[in-house]
Protein backbone atom coordinates (compact mmCIF):
# COMPACT_ATOMS: atom_id res chain seq x y z
CA UNK A 1 0.00 0.00 0.00
CA UNK A 2 1.09 3.36 -0.72
CA UNK A 3 2.09 6.27 2.10
CA UNK A 4 -0.81 8.29 0.45
CA UNK A 5 -3.71 5.42 0.52
CA UNK A 6 -2.01 4.37 3.73
CA UNK A 7 -2.73 7.94 5.58
CA UNK A 8 -6.21 7.99 4.22
CA UNK A 9 -7.28 4.29 5.29
CA UNK A 10 -6.02 5.44 8.98
CA UNK A 11 -7.60 8.54 8.57
CA UNK A 12 -11.09 6.73 7.47
CA UNK A 13 -10.49 4.40 10.93
CA UNK A 14 -9.69 6.97 13.30
CA UNK A 15 -12.39 9.44 11.73
CA UNK A 16 -14.67 6.98 12.84
CA UNK A 17 -13.00 5.72 16.25
CA UNK A 18 -12.53 9.33 17.28
CA UNK A 19 -16.67 10.03 17.07
CA UNK A 20 -17.35 7.45 19.22
CA UNK A 21 -15.27 7.97 21.85
CA UNK A 22 -16.53 9.14 24.94
CA UNK A 23 -13.85 11.60 25.00
CA UNK A 24 -15.43 13.74 22.20
CA UNK A 25 -18.56 13.64 23.55
CA UNK A 26 -17.27 15.47 26.56
CA UNK A 27 -15.41 17.72 24.67
CA UNK A 28 -18.34 18.63 22.39
CA UNK A 29 -20.53 19.22 25.29
CA UNK A 30 -17.70 21.75 26.61
CA UNK A 31 -18.62 23.43 23.30
CA UNK A 32 -21.57 24.60 24.56
CA UNK A 33 -19.99 26.77 27.10
CA UNK A 34 -19.38 29.48 24.89
CA UNK A 35 -22.42 29.06 22.77
CA UNK A 36 -25.00 29.54 26.76
CA UNK A 37 -22.32 32.32 27.14
CA UNK A 38 -23.62 33.87 23.80
CA UNK A 39 -27.06 33.28 24.40
CA UNK A 40 -26.72 35.36 28.21
CA UNK A 41 -24.90 37.99 26.31
CA UNK A 42 -27.46 38.51 23.65
CA UNK A 43 -29.94 38.72 26.28
CA UNK A 44 -27.97 41.46 28.65
CA UNK A 45 -26.64 43.20 25.68
CA UNK A 46 -29.50 43.76 23.52
CA UNK A 47 -29.97 46.19 20.80
CA UNK A 48 -26.17 47.11 21.08
CA UNK A 49 -24.26 45.51 18.54
CA UNK A 50 -20.80 46.79 18.47
CA UNK A 51 -20.02 46.43 21.84
CA UNK A 52 -21.72 42.79 21.37
CA UNK A 53 -19.06 42.21 18.50
CA UNK A 54 -15.94 43.29 20.48
CA UNK A 55 -16.91 41.34 23.92
CA UNK A 56 -17.30 38.60 21.78
CA UNK A 57 -13.70 38.87 20.35
CA UNK A 58 -12.45 39.64 23.61
CA UNK A 59 -13.91 37.09 25.64
CA UNK A 60 -14.85 34.22 23.80
CA UNK A 61 -12.21 34.13 21.34
CA UNK A 62 -9.98 33.96 24.40
CA UNK A 63 -12.02 30.98 25.15
CA UNK A 64 -11.97 29.12 22.14
CA UNK A 65 -7.65 30.58 21.46
CA UNK A 66 -6.37 30.34 25.11
CA UNK A 67 -8.50 27.15 26.47
CA UNK A 68 -10.68 25.28 24.00
CA UNK A 69 -8.17 24.21 20.86
CA UNK A 70 -5.65 23.98 23.62
CA UNK A 71 -7.64 21.67 26.18
CA UNK A 72 -8.61 19.77 22.80
CA UNK A 73 -5.31 19.27 20.92
CA UNK A 74 -3.86 18.31 24.51
CA UNK A 75 -5.98 15.69 24.77
CA UNK A 76 -6.18 14.25 20.97
CA UNK A 77 -3.00 15.18 19.96
CA UNK A 78 -0.79 13.50 23.14
CA UNK A 79 -3.34 10.42 22.32
CA UNK A 80 -2.32 9.66 19.27
CA UNK A 81 0.35 7.77 20.17
CA UNK A 82 -0.89 7.17 24.10
CA UNK A 83 -3.81 5.98 23.76
CA UNK A 84 -2.68 3.17 22.16
CA UNK A 85 0.19 2.59 24.34
CA UNK A 86 -2.15 2.76 27.60
CA UNK A 87 -4.90 0.61 25.94
CA UNK A 88 -2.52 -1.87 23.92
CA UNK A 89 -3.93 -1.50 21.12
CA UNK A 90 -0.88 -0.16 19.26
CA UNK A 91 -0.18 -4.03 18.32
CA UNK A 92 -3.09 -3.75 15.95
CA UNK A 93 -1.98 -1.05 14.06
CA UNK A 94 2.19 -1.37 13.79
CA UNK A 95 1.65 -5.28 12.81
CA UNK A 96 -0.73 -4.26 9.84
CA UNK A 97 1.55 -3.67 5.87
CA UNK A 98 1.54 0.30 6.61
CA UNK A 99 4.36 2.62 6.75
CA UNK A 100 4.44 3.59 10.49
CA UNK A 101 4.59 7.54 9.70
CA UNK A 102 1.41 6.85 8.39
CA UNK A 103 -0.63 6.23 11.35
CA UNK A 104 0.81 9.14 12.88
CA UNK A 105 -0.17 11.57 9.84
CA UNK A 106 -3.49 9.82 9.53
CA UNK A 107 -4.48 9.76 13.15
CA UNK A 108 -3.09 13.23 14.20
CA UNK A 109 -5.00 14.19 10.55
CA UNK A 110 -8.31 12.49 11.35
CA UNK A 111 -8.83 13.96 14.98
CA UNK A 112 -7.61 17.53 13.88
CA UNK A 113 -10.64 17.26 11.40
CA UNK A 114 -12.93 15.89 14.38
CA UNK A 115 -11.72 18.86 16.68
CA UNK A 116 -12.42 21.73 14.02
CA UNK A 117 -15.73 19.90 13.74
CA UNK A 118 -16.61 20.16 17.34
CA UNK A 119 -14.57 24.59 17.63
CA UNK A 120 -16.33 25.23 13.98
CA UNK A 121 -20.17 24.32 15.57
CA UNK A 122 -19.28 25.96 18.65
CA UNK A 123 -18.01 29.04 16.61
CA UNK A 124 -20.48 29.16 14.11
CA UNK A 125 -23.35 28.47 17.07
CA UNK A 126 -21.82 31.42 19.53
CA UNK A 127 -21.01 33.86 16.77
CA UNK A 128 -24.00 34.27 14.68
CA UNK A 129 -26.24 33.86 18.40
CA UNK A 130 -24.26 37.15 19.15
CA UNK A 131 -24.84 38.97 16.26
CA UNK A 132 -28.00 37.97 14.62
CA UNK A 133 -28.68 41.32 14.67
CA UNK A 134 -26.20 42.01 11.72
CA UNK A 135 -27.30 38.83 9.75
CA UNK A 136 -27.48 41.00 6.46
CA UNK A 137 -24.10 42.17 7.02
CA UNK A 138 -21.49 40.65 4.49
CA UNK A 139 -18.22 41.49 7.02
CA UNK A 140 -19.79 39.74 9.76
CA UNK A 141 -18.75 36.41 7.25
CA UNK A 142 -15.40 37.81 6.72
CA UNK A 143 -14.58 38.06 10.40
CA UNK A 144 -16.37 34.97 11.09
CA UNK A 145 -13.76 32.97 8.13
CA UNK A 146 -11.12 34.86 10.01
CA UNK A 147 -12.02 33.52 13.44
CA UNK A 148 -12.14 29.94 11.90
CA UNK A 149 -9.29 30.07 9.89
CA UNK A 150 -7.22 31.12 12.91
CA UNK A 151 -8.52 28.64 15.45
CA UNK A 152 -8.14 26.00 12.75
CA UNK A 153 -4.45 26.94 12.24
CA UNK A 154 -4.22 26.77 15.81
CA UNK A 155 -5.70 23.60 15.86
CA UNK A 156 -2.81 22.07 13.61
CA UNK A 157 -0.01 23.44 15.29
CA UNK A 158 -0.94 22.75 19.17
CA UNK A 159 -1.80 19.30 17.90
CA UNK A 160 1.53 19.01 16.03
CA UNK A 161 3.31 20.37 18.71
CA UNK A 162 1.17 17.51 21.25
CA UNK A 163 1.50 14.66 19.02
CA UNK A 164 5.01 14.87 19.04
CA UNK A 165 4.99 15.39 22.68
CA UNK A 166 3.04 12.09 23.08
CA UNK A 167 5.81 10.44 20.48
CA UNK A 168 8.63 11.30 22.92
CA UNK A 169 7.53 11.37 26.22
CA UNK A 170 5.12 8.53 28.08
CA UNK A 171 3.18 11.22 30.58
CA UNK A 172 3.12 14.09 27.78
CA UNK A 173 -0.20 15.34 28.95
CA UNK A 174 1.38 16.78 32.25
CA UNK A 175 4.14 18.45 29.74
CA UNK A 176 1.32 19.43 27.57
CA UNK A 177 -0.34 20.58 30.19
CA UNK A 178 2.46 23.16 31.63
CA UNK A 179 3.27 23.90 28.07
CA UNK A 180 -0.45 24.67 26.89
CA UNK A 181 -1.51 26.49 30.27
CA UNK A 182 1.13 27.99 31.77
CA UNK A 183 4.50 28.78 29.03
CA UNK A 184 1.72 29.66 26.21
CA UNK A 185 -0.41 32.32 28.62
CA UNK A 186 3.12 33.41 30.21
CA UNK A 187 5.40 33.72 27.47
CA UNK A 188 3.00 35.39 25.05
CA UNK A 189 2.91 38.41 26.96
CA UNK A 190 6.61 38.83 27.39
CA UNK A 191 8.28 42.12 25.48
CA UNK A 192 10.77 41.63 22.46
CA UNK A 193 11.69 38.39 20.98
CA UNK A 194 10.51 36.16 23.68
CA UNK A 195 6.43 36.24 22.98
CA UNK A 196 7.02 34.77 19.22
CA UNK A 197 8.34 31.39 21.07
CA UNK A 198 4.57 30.84 22.00
CA UNK A 199 1.97 29.72 19.12
CA UNK A 200 -0.49 31.91 20.38
CA UNK A 201 1.70 34.45 19.29
CA UNK A 202 1.18 33.94 16.25
CA UNK A 203 -2.48 33.24 15.72
CA UNK A 204 -3.11 36.37 17.87
CA UNK A 205 -1.16 38.34 15.14
CA UNK A 206 -4.05 37.02 12.70
CA UNK A 207 -7.00 37.97 14.59
CA UNK A 208 -8.57 41.06 13.56
CA UNK A 209 -7.66 43.93 15.91
CA UNK A 210 -10.02 45.62 17.84
CA UNK A 211 -8.20 48.81 19.85
CA UNK A 212 -9.92 49.21 23.03
CA UNK A 213 -11.18 52.00 22.02
CA UNK A 214 -14.69 49.85 19.89
CA UNK A 215 -17.65 49.56 21.50
CA UNK A 216 -16.68 52.90 23.74
CA UNK A 217 -15.77 52.50 27.16
CA UNK A 218 -16.95 49.10 27.89
CA UNK A 219 -15.05 47.81 25.14
CA UNK A 220 -11.57 48.87 26.95
CA UNK A 221 -11.05 46.81 30.01
CA UNK A 222 -11.71 43.61 28.02
CA UNK A 223 -9.53 44.06 25.47
CA UNK A 224 -6.62 43.45 27.85
CA UNK A 225 -7.61 39.90 27.31
CA UNK A 226 -6.64 39.68 24.09
CA UNK A 227 -3.12 42.09 24.73
CA UNK A 228 -0.74 42.28 21.55
CA UNK A 229 2.80 43.56 22.39
CA UNK A 230 4.27 43.44 19.14
CA UNK A 231 2.05 41.18 16.35
CA UNK A 232 4.09 39.48 13.64
CA UNK A 233 2.83 39.86 10.28
CA UNK A 234 -0.05 37.95 9.19
CA UNK A 235 2.24 36.26 5.95
CA UNK A 236 4.79 35.41 8.59
CA UNK A 237 2.88 33.86 11.14
CA UNK A 238 0.81 32.34 8.87
CA UNK A 239 4.19 30.95 7.39
CA UNK A 240 5.97 30.26 11.00
CA UNK A 241 2.55 28.13 11.88
CA UNK A 242 2.72 26.18 8.72
CA UNK A 243 6.69 25.12 9.22
CA UNK A 244 5.83 24.19 13.10
CA UNK A 245 3.35 22.16 12.27
CA UNK A 246 5.08 20.27 9.25
CA UNK A 247 8.18 20.00 11.17
CA UNK A 248 6.63 18.67 14.11
CA UNK A 249 4.84 16.39 12.58
CA UNK A 250 8.09 15.04 10.68
CA UNK A 251 9.39 14.86 13.76
CA UNK A 252 7.20 12.47 15.43
CA UNK A 253 6.63 10.36 12.19
CA UNK A 254 10.52 9.96 12.60
CA UNK A 255 10.34 9.56 16.34
CA UNK A 256 7.07 7.48 15.80
CA UNK A 257 9.17 5.06 13.31
CA UNK A 258 12.64 4.51 15.22
CA UNK A 259 11.08 4.01 18.71
CA UNK A 260 10.21 1.16 20.15
CA UNK A 261 7.04 1.79 22.16
CA UNK A 262 6.71 -1.28 24.70
CA UNK A 263 3.78 -1.97 27.41
CA UNK A 264 4.36 -1.12 30.87
CA UNK A 265 4.65 -4.59 32.17
CA UNK B 1 12.95 -27.69 4.35
CA UNK B 2 13.26 -24.04 4.03
CA UNK B 3 13.06 -22.04 7.46
CA UNK B 4 10.15 -19.52 7.13
CA UNK B 5 11.44 -17.74 10.43
CA UNK B 6 14.88 -17.56 11.48
CA UNK B 7 16.40 -15.90 14.59
CA UNK B 8 20.14 -15.51 15.10
CA UNK B 9 21.74 -15.53 17.94
CA UNK B 10 18.60 -13.16 19.14
CA UNK B 11 18.13 -10.98 22.46
CA UNK B 12 16.27 -8.45 24.03
CA UNK B 13 16.01 -6.75 27.36
CA UNK B 14 13.52 -4.56 29.01
CA UNK B 15 16.24 -2.31 30.68
CA UNK B 16 17.96 -4.80 32.73
CA UNK B 17 15.72 -7.44 32.49
CA UNK B 18 16.36 -10.04 30.01
CA UNK B 19 13.47 -11.03 27.28
CA UNK B 20 15.40 -13.42 24.90
CA UNK B 21 18.97 -14.75 25.73
CA UNK B 22 20.85 -16.01 22.54
CA UNK B 23 17.72 -17.53 20.71
CA UNK B 24 18.72 -19.17 17.09
CA UNK B 25 16.14 -21.18 15.78
CA UNK B 26 14.34 -21.48 12.29
CA UNK B 27 10.89 -22.36 12.24
CA UNK B 28 9.37 -24.18 9.45
CA UNK B 29 6.50 -24.61 7.61
CA UNK B 30 3.55 -26.30 9.69
CA UNK B 31 2.42 -26.16 12.67
CA UNK B 32 5.39 -25.03 15.93
CA UNK B 33 4.70 -24.90 19.47
CA UNK B 34 6.37 -22.64 21.33
CA UNK B 35 5.79 -23.81 25.23
CA UNK B 36 6.99 -22.24 28.21
CA UNK B 37 5.76 -20.96 31.50
CA UNK B 38 4.76 -17.60 31.84
CA UNK B 39 7.44 -14.84 31.48
CA UNK B 40 9.46 -17.29 29.65
CA UNK B 41 9.74 -15.05 26.26
CA UNK B 42 7.09 -16.40 24.16
CA UNK B 43 5.33 -13.33 23.77
CA UNK B 44 8.82 -11.10 23.17
CA UNK B 45 9.95 -13.66 20.79
CA UNK B 46 6.58 -13.37 18.72
CA UNK B 47 6.79 -9.70 19.48
CA UNK B 48 10.36 -9.44 17.70
CA UNK B 49 8.80 -12.11 14.81
CA UNK B 50 5.69 -9.46 14.00
CA UNK B 51 7.84 -6.30 14.14
CA UNK B 52 6.74 -5.08 17.38
CA UNK B 53 10.01 -4.74 18.73
CA UNK B 54 14.12 -4.27 17.87
CA UNK B 55 16.23 -6.97 18.30
CA UNK B 56 19.07 -5.70 20.97
CA UNK B 57 21.52 -8.33 19.13
CA UNK B 58 21.01 -10.74 16.86
CA UNK B 59 18.47 -10.69 13.69
CA UNK B 60 14.88 -12.40 13.25
CA UNK B 61 14.08 -12.29 9.53
CA UNK B 62 10.69 -13.88 7.99
CA UNK B 63 10.71 -15.25 4.65
CA UNK B 64 14.59 -13.70 4.25
CA UNK B 65 13.55 -9.79 5.17
CA UNK B 66 14.03 -8.76 8.68
CA UNK B 67 10.84 -7.78 10.46
CA UNK B 68 11.38 -5.17 12.03
CA UNK B 69 10.11 -1.60 9.96
CA UNK B 70 9.23 -3.61 6.87
CA UNK B 71 5.43 -3.20 6.49
CA UNK B 72 5.98 -5.62 3.35
CA UNK B 73 6.59 -8.37 5.58
CA UNK B 74 3.25 -7.76 7.63
CA UNK B 75 1.19 -8.35 4.32
CA UNK B 76 1.92 -12.21 5.19
CA UNK B 77 1.58 -12.55 8.85
CA UNK B 78 -1.37 -12.51 10.81
CA UNK B 79 -0.96 -11.94 14.59
CA UNK B 80 -3.09 -12.94 17.70
CA UNK B 81 -1.94 -10.94 20.54
CA UNK B 82 -2.18 -12.49 24.20
CA UNK B 83 -3.61 -9.34 25.57
CA UNK B 84 -7.40 -8.82 26.39
CA UNK B 85 -7.32 -5.86 24.57
CA UNK B 86 -9.78 -3.75 21.75
CA UNK B 87 -11.17 -0.86 20.74
CA UNK B 88 -14.03 -0.93 22.50
CA UNK B 89 -16.36 1.50 21.59
CA UNK B 90 -16.58 -0.49 18.44
CA UNK B 91 -18.98 -3.82 17.64
CA UNK B 92 -16.89 -7.22 16.37
CA UNK B 93 -17.65 -6.29 12.73
CA UNK B 94 -16.51 -2.27 12.23
CA UNK B 95 -13.46 -3.93 14.58
CA UNK B 96 -12.21 -6.60 11.70
CA UNK B 97 -13.25 -4.46 8.58
CA UNK B 98 -11.40 -1.26 10.09
CA UNK B 99 -8.54 -3.63 10.22
CA UNK B 100 -8.82 -4.71 6.88
CA UNK B 101 -8.75 -1.45 5.81
CA UNK B 102 -4.74 -1.60 6.13
CA UNK B 103 -4.33 -4.18 3.51
CA UNK B 104 -5.21 -1.78 0.34
CA UNK B 105 -8.81 -3.84 -0.65
CA UNK B 106 -11.76 -2.93 -1.82
CA UNK B 107 -14.70 -2.30 0.51
CA UNK B 108 -16.42 -4.83 -0.91
CA UNK B 109 -13.62 -7.31 -0.19
CA UNK B 110 -13.47 -5.63 2.90
CA UNK B 111 -16.60 -6.76 3.43
CA UNK B 112 -16.59 -10.33 1.94
CA UNK B 113 -13.45 -11.08 3.74
CA UNK B 114 -14.52 -9.92 7.18
CA UNK B 115 -17.85 -11.46 6.80
CA UNK B 116 -15.57 -14.92 6.17
CA UNK B 117 -13.39 -14.28 9.45
CA UNK B 118 -16.59 -13.57 11.43
CA UNK B 119 -18.36 -16.58 10.18
CA UNK B 120 -15.27 -18.80 10.80
CA UNK B 121 -14.91 -17.95 13.87
CA UNK B 122 -19.00 -18.41 14.49
CA UNK B 123 -19.41 -14.63 15.59
CA UNK B 124 -22.02 -13.59 12.42
CA UNK B 125 -24.77 -13.10 14.65
CA UNK B 126 -22.96 -11.33 17.16
CA UNK B 127 -21.08 -9.30 14.70
CA UNK B 128 -23.07 -6.14 15.44
CA UNK B 129 -22.38 -6.05 18.99
CA UNK B 130 -20.60 -3.59 20.28
CA UNK B 131 -17.20 -5.51 22.02
CA UNK B 132 -17.47 -3.65 25.09
CA UNK B 133 -20.43 -6.54 25.66
CA UNK B 134 -18.76 -9.38 23.96
CA UNK B 135 -18.01 -12.50 26.92
CA UNK B 136 -14.38 -13.55 27.31
CA UNK B 137 -14.27 -16.15 24.83
CA UNK B 138 -15.85 -13.99 22.02
CA UNK B 139 -13.05 -11.94 22.24
CA UNK B 140 -10.70 -14.34 22.06
CA UNK B 141 -12.79 -15.24 18.69
CA UNK B 142 -13.08 -11.88 16.72
CA UNK B 143 -9.38 -11.76 17.79
CA UNK B 144 -8.54 -14.63 15.70
CA UNK B 145 -11.25 -13.22 13.01
CA UNK B 146 -8.95 -10.11 12.82
CA UNK B 147 -5.86 -12.67 12.65
CA UNK B 148 -6.87 -14.90 9.29
CA UNK B 149 -9.16 -11.75 7.85
CA UNK B 150 -6.51 -11.41 5.62
CA UNK B 151 -5.51 -14.43 4.49
CA UNK B 152 -2.18 -14.96 6.00
CA UNK B 153 0.42 -17.68 4.84
CA UNK B 154 1.96 -17.24 8.50
CA UNK B 155 0.34 -17.17 11.71
CA UNK B 156 1.58 -15.89 15.02
CA UNK B 157 -0.91 -16.76 18.02
CA UNK B 158 -0.01 -15.65 21.75
CA UNK B 159 -2.34 -17.89 23.59
CA UNK B 160 -4.80 -18.21 21.46
CA UNK B 161 -7.03 -20.66 23.35
CA UNK B 162 -6.59 -18.97 26.86
CA UNK B 163 -10.03 -17.91 27.58
CA UNK B 164 -12.11 -20.39 25.38
CA UNK B 165 -14.35 -22.84 26.11
CA UNK B 166 -13.64 -26.59 25.51
CA UNK B 167 -15.76 -26.67 22.44
CA UNK B 168 -14.57 -23.24 21.78
CA UNK B 169 -10.26 -24.70 22.11
CA UNK B 170 -11.63 -27.65 19.99
CA UNK B 171 -12.73 -25.68 16.88
CA UNK B 172 -10.26 -23.51 16.92
CA UNK B 173 -7.50 -26.57 17.47
CA UNK B 174 -9.43 -27.71 14.12
CA UNK B 175 -9.32 -23.98 12.45
CA UNK B 176 -5.09 -23.77 13.19
CA UNK B 177 -4.82 -27.63 11.97
CA UNK B 178 -6.77 -26.75 9.05
CA UNK B 179 -4.17 -23.86 8.40
CA UNK B 180 -1.52 -25.89 8.58
CA UNK B 181 -3.06 -28.41 5.62
CA UNK B 182 -3.22 -25.33 3.42
CA UNK B 183 0.70 -25.24 3.38
CA UNK B 184 0.91 -22.11 6.04
CA UNK B 185 2.86 -21.60 8.85
CA UNK B 186 1.50 -21.22 12.14
CA UNK B 187 3.48 -20.63 15.69
CA UNK B 188 1.21 -20.83 18.58
CA UNK B 189 2.69 -20.31 22.36
CA UNK B 190 1.63 -22.11 25.33
CA UNK B 191 1.79 -22.39 28.74
CA UNK B 192 -0.19 -26.02 29.01
CA UNK B 193 1.28 -28.62 27.03
CA UNK B 194 -2.08 -30.60 26.25
CA UNK B 195 -3.26 -27.32 24.19
CA UNK B 196 0.40 -27.81 22.65
CA UNK B 197 0.04 -31.48 22.09
CA UNK B 198 -3.31 -31.29 20.57
CA UNK B 199 -1.75 -28.82 18.21
CA UNK B 200 1.47 -29.72 16.99
CA UNK B 201 3.80 -32.83 17.90
CA UNK B 202 6.99 -30.11 16.78
CA UNK B 203 7.85 -28.06 19.82
CA UNK B 204 10.09 -25.71 21.15
CA UNK B 205 10.54 -25.47 24.98
CA UNK B 206 11.49 -21.52 26.15
CA UNK B 207 12.20 -20.90 29.31
CA UNK B 208 13.85 -17.57 30.85
CA UNK B 209 14.22 -16.25 27.11
CA UNK B 210 16.89 -19.27 26.29
CA UNK B 211 15.06 -22.17 24.28
CA UNK B 212 15.78 -25.39 26.37
CA UNK B 213 14.92 -27.84 23.93
CA UNK B 214 12.94 -28.30 20.63
CA UNK B 215 11.98 -31.48 18.57
CA UNK B 216 8.85 -33.44 19.03
CA UNK B 217 5.85 -34.20 21.56
CA UNK B 218 7.56 -37.57 22.65
CA UNK B 219 11.41 -36.16 23.09
CA UNK B 220 9.81 -33.60 25.03
CA UNK B 221 7.88 -36.32 26.99
CA UNK B 222 10.49 -37.83 27.66
CA UNK B 223 12.21 -35.16 29.17
CA UNK B 224 9.06 -34.40 31.31
CA UNK B 225 9.60 -38.55 32.36
CA UNK B 226 12.31 -37.65 33.13
CA UNK B 227 11.81 -35.52 35.80
CA UNK B 228 10.39 -37.35 38.78
CA UNK B 229 6.49 -36.42 39.66
CA UNK B 230 5.16 -36.19 43.13
CA UNK B 231 1.70 -37.38 43.05
CA UNK B 232 -0.55 -37.38 46.46
CA UNK B 233 -3.18 -40.05 47.38
CA UNK B 234 -5.80 -39.16 49.80
CA UNK B 235 -7.38 -42.39 50.76
CA UNK B 236 -9.13 -43.66 53.59
CA UNK B 237 -5.69 -46.62 54.22
CA UNK B 238 -2.27 -44.77 52.96
CA UNK B 239 -0.48 -47.62 54.59
CA UNK B 240 -2.51 -50.13 52.42
CA UNK B 241 -2.24 -48.73 49.26
CA UNK B 242 1.86 -48.08 50.35
CA UNK B 243 2.05 -51.87 50.68
CA UNK B 244 0.70 -52.63 47.28
CA UNK B 245 3.45 -50.14 45.75
CA UNK B 246 6.57 -50.81 47.68
CA UNK B 247 7.95 -53.50 45.03
CA UNK B 248 7.11 -50.77 42.18
CA UNK B 249 10.85 -50.11 40.83
CA UNK B 250 9.22 -47.14 39.10
CA UNK B 251 8.27 -45.39 42.33
CA UNK B 252 11.26 -43.62 43.62
CA UNK B 253 9.72 -42.26 47.12
CA UNK B 254 7.14 -42.76 49.25
CA UNK B 255 6.09 -40.87 52.17
CA UNK B 256 2.74 -40.26 54.37
CA UNK B 257 1.37 -37.01 55.25
CA UNK B 258 0.63 -35.46 58.84
CA UNK B 259 -2.87 -35.89 58.45
CA UNK B 260 -2.60 -39.55 58.21
CA UNK B 261 -4.57 -40.56 55.02
CA UNK B 262 -2.64 -39.15 52.43
CA UNK B 263 0.28 -41.05 50.67
CA UNK B 264 2.79 -39.01 48.85
CA UNK B 265 4.34 -40.71 45.67
CA UNK B 266 7.77 -39.83 43.33
CA UNK B 267 8.14 -41.56 40.51
CA UNK B 268 9.25 -41.00 37.21
CA UNK B 269 6.57 -42.63 35.22
CA UNK B 270 3.44 -40.64 36.16
CA UNK B 271 1.22 -42.50 33.47
CA UNK B 272 2.17 -46.25 34.46
CA UNK B 273 1.77 -45.35 38.50
CA UNK B 274 -1.70 -43.99 37.69
CA UNK B 275 -3.10 -46.72 35.76
CA UNK B 276 -1.61 -49.29 37.96
CA UNK B 277 -3.08 -47.11 40.84
CA UNK B 278 -6.64 -47.74 39.59
CA UNK B 279 -6.09 -51.82 39.32
CA UNK B 280 -4.79 -51.84 42.94
CA UNK B 281 -7.80 -49.40 44.41
CA UNK B 282 -10.34 -51.63 43.01
CA UNK B 283 -8.24 -54.88 44.24
CA UNK B 284 -7.88 -53.77 47.84
CA UNK B 285 -11.29 -52.09 48.65
CA UNK B 286 -9.32 -48.62 49.21
CA UNK B 287 -11.42 -45.61 49.01
CA UNK B 288 -9.68 -42.57 47.37
CA UNK B 289 -10.52 -39.50 48.49
CA UNK B 290 -8.48 -37.19 46.29
CA UNK B 291 -5.60 -37.68 44.21
CA UNK B 292 -3.25 -34.56 43.36
CA UNK B 293 0.50 -33.68 41.75
CA UNK B 294 1.57 -31.07 43.67
CA UNK B 295 4.70 -30.19 41.06
CA UNK B 296 2.84 -31.55 38.44
CA UNK B 297 3.18 -28.67 36.40
CA UNK B 298 5.43 -27.12 33.32
CA UNK B 299 6.69 -24.74 35.77
CA UNK B 300 8.37 -27.54 37.49
CA UNK B 301 9.65 -29.62 34.77
CA UNK B 302 11.43 -26.47 33.39
CA UNK B 303 12.80 -25.47 36.55
CA UNK B 304 13.79 -29.63 36.46
CA UNK B 305 15.24 -29.05 33.16
CA UNK B 306 17.02 -25.18 33.90
CA UNK B 307 18.69 -26.79 37.21
CA UNK B 308 19.69 -30.38 34.96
Amino acid sequence: MTGANAVRQVFGFFSFLGRKTGKTRVFAILGLIPVALAVIVRIVLHGRGGLMAAVFTEILMVFFLQFYIVILALFYGTSVTAEEIENRTLTYLITRPIPKPAIILGKSAAYAVLMFAMVGVSLALSYFIMNAARLSDPDLYGTFFRYLGVLGLGILAYTAFFTFLGAVLKRAIIVGMIFGFGWENVIQYFPGSTQKLSIVHYLKSLLPYHPPSVGGGGGRGVALLLFRLEPTTPLAAILILAAVTAGLLALACWLFRVKEYLYED
Amino acid sequence: MTAVIAASHLSKWYGNVLGLNDVSLEIEEGITGLLGPNGAGKSTFMKLITGQMKPAIGSVTVRGRKAWNDPDVYQGIGFCPEQDVFYEDVTGWEFVTGLLRFYGYSRTEIRERAARALDVVDLTADKDRLIRGYSRGMRQRVKFAQTIAHDPDILILDEPLSGLDPLGKRKLIKLIKDFKKQGRTVLVSSHVLPEIEALTSRVVLIHQGKILAQGDIPFIRELIEAHPHQISVRSSDPRALAARFVGDRSIHKMTFGADGRTLVVETHKRDAFFSRLTGVVIEAGIAVEEISSPDDNLQAVFEYLVGK
